[in-house]
């Protein structure tokens, strides 16, 4: 008898959870130098032509929120995701949201919160075997990008990003803010010429840990993501 | 219903099989605090301890396949190194730091003698990566752990299946380490009450309070914080400590407080390997201290100590040598596994 009403409970719960369907929420992101796609191999080729080339590119974007006349409609549980040049697949992000949700902005943040950092090994794209580590002094990179380009006078051009940091003063997780209109799918540009546009290269070209120059280029990413049209 | 049937079926095969694994429990005396790492994020089992007992022991994670942790960090030391006063790598390759003991870990929150590690999870990347110690690409050590025959089974007995993660490397490295728990010495018999202080023992037992306890706090003989105890700097190496971490002038000079557990088997002693002998770090309290803007109050015109005092102090500072943790045959190098050709006979 009691079990009855146990499975009579399971399966109204069940039912009214089908009531509400789930649709799958894409986001496409992709990374635009020289005003051309990254992700497509024969621009890359294209690219050894221009003064200024990019190697790698790699960087976690973590909390997708989405709002609604300023509030919150949905956010995701916890979940970092390592977006990289050398897996085109892991720009695309999918996740799940109630079918009939209206919305009119979506935030995430760009970088590793600082909860994640003092929370010892984690797996998958949060794995330290990614590179995204800092081996002599804890915390996670949260964004990394190489290149060469010809301003620059360190060996062989090279410049070397590796933005990161979770503690004060040199916190340098950001947090974007884009207006969306309700689609299921979205399409976000990285612009790298935006920050190439900022900085000068003949004179800031390596960054390997916190400090003020992380801080204000986690600052200057913020800016380089804009909604495609 | 076919399929429901086929999923409670791998849901039980797979608790089943976890149940197979042995649970450890940490055992420490009651007089001490609980230990800050969370074990519910990597709980001890016997299999992950084995798993992380060979890798420290396993040269394979150095560049050259010739440093292992244990290298630096010998069992008959209590797992600190005693040949050098600084750290000797690959290559013969010099560090800039003395490898400290480790044991009692679990009660550690930050790592190194400047704090810059936050979890011992992460502290293994540090030696791996650094090319003066192992040298060695993190990516590259799981690929050659892959792929060396002895690990798809240790992992497999550890994790249910035998790949090969960065996660689970650290992680077992972390189990091994936790369960280095020094809480055998006559200090801890004279707690238990199963020996006895000699009154000289007592008398320095006594100074002990007075003078070390607030830093080298008991049982642990350490709060893990970090202070100025007023060493010269040494200028070829001109080690900021703590402030070279945080960029904070207030951290300037700043070194984690080591435990005073072991220290038979730990010398030479500070971070820089200074001194040999624990004559001499007493001496430095008495009349070594430097004046620096950063020094602890407590150490602003030294300790005054007289000689009886000295000798008092030195015999109650070695009822703290845990003889039982580092000649402990659990902790040494896993001879059937490493080398089972050898080591049938004898563990
Ligand atoms: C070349 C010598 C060397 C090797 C090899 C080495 N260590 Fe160390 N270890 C050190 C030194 C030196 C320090 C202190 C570093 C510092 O403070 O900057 C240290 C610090 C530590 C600490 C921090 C202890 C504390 O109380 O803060 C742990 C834990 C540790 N090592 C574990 C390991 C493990 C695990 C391995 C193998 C993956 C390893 N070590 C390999 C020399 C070494
Ligand atoms: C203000 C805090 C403080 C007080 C008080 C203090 N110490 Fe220390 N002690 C430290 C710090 C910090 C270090 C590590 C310094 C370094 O290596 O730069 C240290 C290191 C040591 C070491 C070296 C251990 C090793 O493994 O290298 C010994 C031994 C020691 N102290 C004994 C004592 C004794 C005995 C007393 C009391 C007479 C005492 N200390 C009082 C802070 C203190």
């Amino acid at each position: 008898m009691r079990n009855n009403i146990l499975i009579g409970i399971l399966l109204l719960a069940s039912g009214s959870i089908r009531a509400q369907e789930d649709i799958l929420f894409e986001l496409h992101f992709e990374p635009l130098l020289h005003n051309t796609s990254l992700l497509v191999e024969n621009n890359r080729e294209e690219f050894a032509s221009y003064d200024l080339t990019v190697e790698t590119l790699k960087f976690y974007l973590s909390s997708f929120e989405l709002y609604n006349d300023g509030k919150p409609v949905f956010s995701t549980i916890q979940n970092c995701y390592l977006l990289d040049l050398a897996d085109p697949d892991s720009w695309k992000i999918s996740l799940t949201i109630p079918e009939k949700l209206s919305f009119d902005q979506l935030n995430f943040q760009l970088g590793v919160d600082s909860l994640t950092n003092v929370s010892g090994a984690m797996g998958d794209d949060l794995d330290p075997v990614n590179g995204m580590y800092w081996t002599w002094q804890s915390g996670y990179i949260n964004f990394k990008l190489e290149g060469t380009a010809t301003t620059c006078p360190a060996r062989n051009n090279r410049f070397q990003y590796h933005i990161g940091g979770y503690q004060a003063p040199f916190e340098s997780l950001q947090t974007i803010q884009l207006p969306v209109n309700p689609n299921s799918k979205i399409s976000i540009t990285l612009n790298l010429d935006t920050i190439f546009n900022e900085v000068n290269l003949s004179e800031n070209y390596k960054i390997m840990s916190p400090s003020e120059s992380s801080t204000i280029f986690s600052k200057l990413l913020k800016k380089a993501f804009v909604i495609k049209r | 219903m076919k399929i429901k049937l086929i999923i409670s079926m791998v849901v039980l095969i797979i608790c089943s099989a976890s149940m197979l694994q042995d649970k450890y429990e940490l055992l420490y005396p009651n007089y001490f605090p609980s230990p800050v790492y969370d074990f519910e994020k990597n709980e001890l089992t016997t299999e992950k301890i084995e798993l992380g007992r060979a890798l420290f022991y396993d040269p394979i994670l150095s560049k050259d396949n010739s440093i292992s942790c244990a290298s630096c960090h010998s069992p008959y030391n209590a797992f600190a190194h005693t040949d050098h006063d600084l750290s000797h790598g690959i290559e013969d390759k010099i560090g800039i730091r003395n490898a400290p003991a480790l044991f009692n870990l679990a009660w550690q929150t930050t790592f190194m003698w400047d704090g810059a590690i936050n979890h011992l999870d992460m502290q293994a990347l540090a030696p791996i990566s650094s090319p003066t110690e192992m040298g060695e690409d993190f990516k590259n050590v799981v690929e050659k752990i892959k792929r060396k025959p002895i690990y798809p089974k240790l992992f497999f007995q550890a994790y249910g299946d035998s790949l090969v993660t960065g996660e689970r490397l650290l992680k077992a490295l972390s189990q091994f380490q936790l369960t280095l728990v020094s809480a055998g010495s006559k200090y801890d018999g004279v707690k238990k009450e199963t020996a006895e202080f000699s009154d000289q023992e007592t008398a320095g037992y006594i100074t002990f309070l007075k003078h070390c306890n607030a830093c080298h706090r008991e049982p642990l003989f350490s709060t893990y914080q970090f202070k100025n105890n007023g060493l010269s700097i040494d200028s070829s190496l001109n080690d900021f400590g703590k402030g070279v971490i945080t960029q904070k002038a207030k951290d300037s000079l700043l070194f984690k407080i080591p435990s005073l557990r072991n220290l038979s088997y730990t010398y030479p002693y500070m971070h820089d390997g200074r001194f040999r002998k624990l004559k001499e770090v007493i001496n430095h309290y008495t009349s070594g201290i430097q004046e620096t803007a950063t020094l602890d109050v407590r150490l602003k015109n030294g300790i005054s100590l007289t000689e009886n005092e000295k000798v008092d102090l030195l015999a109650f500072l070695l009822t703290l040598d845990d003889k039982n943790f580092v000649f402990n045959p659990k902790n040494k190098f896993p001879k059937k596994i490493l080398l089972p050709s050898e080591g049938i006979m004898n563990n």
